[in-house]
């Protein structure tokens, strides 16, 4: 009889922690790379730039298995929070190289809740990245502005203060909102955490 | 709500968000030692925000990456990798 391959992503990270590079990576990568790619793609616009930050990411992950808690939050979010880091350090670079491009950039061409259209984009999207694209849709433009700002830029609230010219009371208040607001769609994200 | 909750749920949106002040930052440190549960909130939000962040239309990636991450592994292997492995898993 042969031995069940682990197939839960913590029981993936966990091999990886005991330091398996072989199949329990292969099907971590599987599993959510063309995820990291899509947001790493979002995040800096450059399809050769998101794919070499995408191996970097992977091989990060890979690093710090080890230190990966379950209890601290899901596997997606781990990977996700590694991901986002890398790709903010590659436009924390370009912007000392180049300037402060990059908000304009991002509102133009990724703006949250757009479908691409993109040649590349895998053809078997799940329903589920539907089903949450269609959930922050809810979001207010406001809400989504400050947490597109947030997040996906790296800016602090008195950054995005400046930037949006509000007060800052204002944009804490909508961020907390857009928070929430997210919050309250935990039971579709909780599903798709599953898949 | 009362102001100390509001205050508490604001701080961990903002740190979940990414927007929180290196200030931000220790006051919900505190925050958390002094009262646990808060974490739930702050793993609630954090989960809400990655879940955004895996939204988009996946895309197909490079068949020859998954083989570039295994020999740059296998590279690291047994050198200064497993020094940082060891180290993260102390830590």
């Amino acid at each position: 009889m042969t031995e069940a391959r682990p197939t839960d992503p913590a029981d993936l990270v966990a091999a990886m922690a005991a330091g398996d590079s072989g199949a329990p990576l292969s099907a971590f990568y599987a599993q959510y790379a063309s995820t990291v790619l899509a947001l790493l793609m979002k995040m800096l616009g450059s399809r050769a730039e998101a794919e070499e930050i995408l191996q970097e990411v992977f091989v990060e992950l890979w690093r710090r298995a080890p230190q990966y808690d379950s209890s601290r939050g899901s596997v997606v979010a781990w990977v996700v929070t590694v991901a986002r880091s890398r790709a903010l350090d590659a436009i924390r670079a370009r912007t000392r190289r180049y300037g402060d491009g990059q908000q304009q950039f991002f509102s133009d061409r990724h703006g949250l809740g757009t479908d691409s259209g993109r040649p590349d984009v895998l053809v078997s999207s799940t329903r589920w990245h539907q089903a949450l694209r269609q959930a922050f849709k809810r979001l207010s433009e406001d809400q989504r502005a400050v947490l597109e700002l947030s997040y996906f830029l790296g800016m602090s609230h008195g950054q995005i203060a400046e930037a949006l010219n509000l007060p800052v009371g204002t944009v804490k208040s909508r961020i907390l909102a857009g928070m929430r607001a997210l919050r309250t769609m935990l039971p579709i994200i909780h599903r798709s955490m599953r898949v | 709500m009362n102001d100390d909750k509001e205050r508490a749920e604001l701080l961990a949106a903002l740190h979940a968000a990414g927007a929180a002040s290196e200030e931000d930052e220790k006051e919900l440190q505190a925050l958390l030692e002094a009262d646990p549960t808060l974490e739930r909130v702050v793993r609630e939000f954090q989960d809400s925000i990655a879940a955004l962040a895996s939204s988009f239309e996946p895309l197909e990636t490079s068949p020859k990456t998954l083989g570039q991450i295994q020999k740059q592994i296998a590279r690291e292997k047994g050198g200064l990798l497993s020094r940082l492995r060891s180290w993260f898993s102390r830590h």
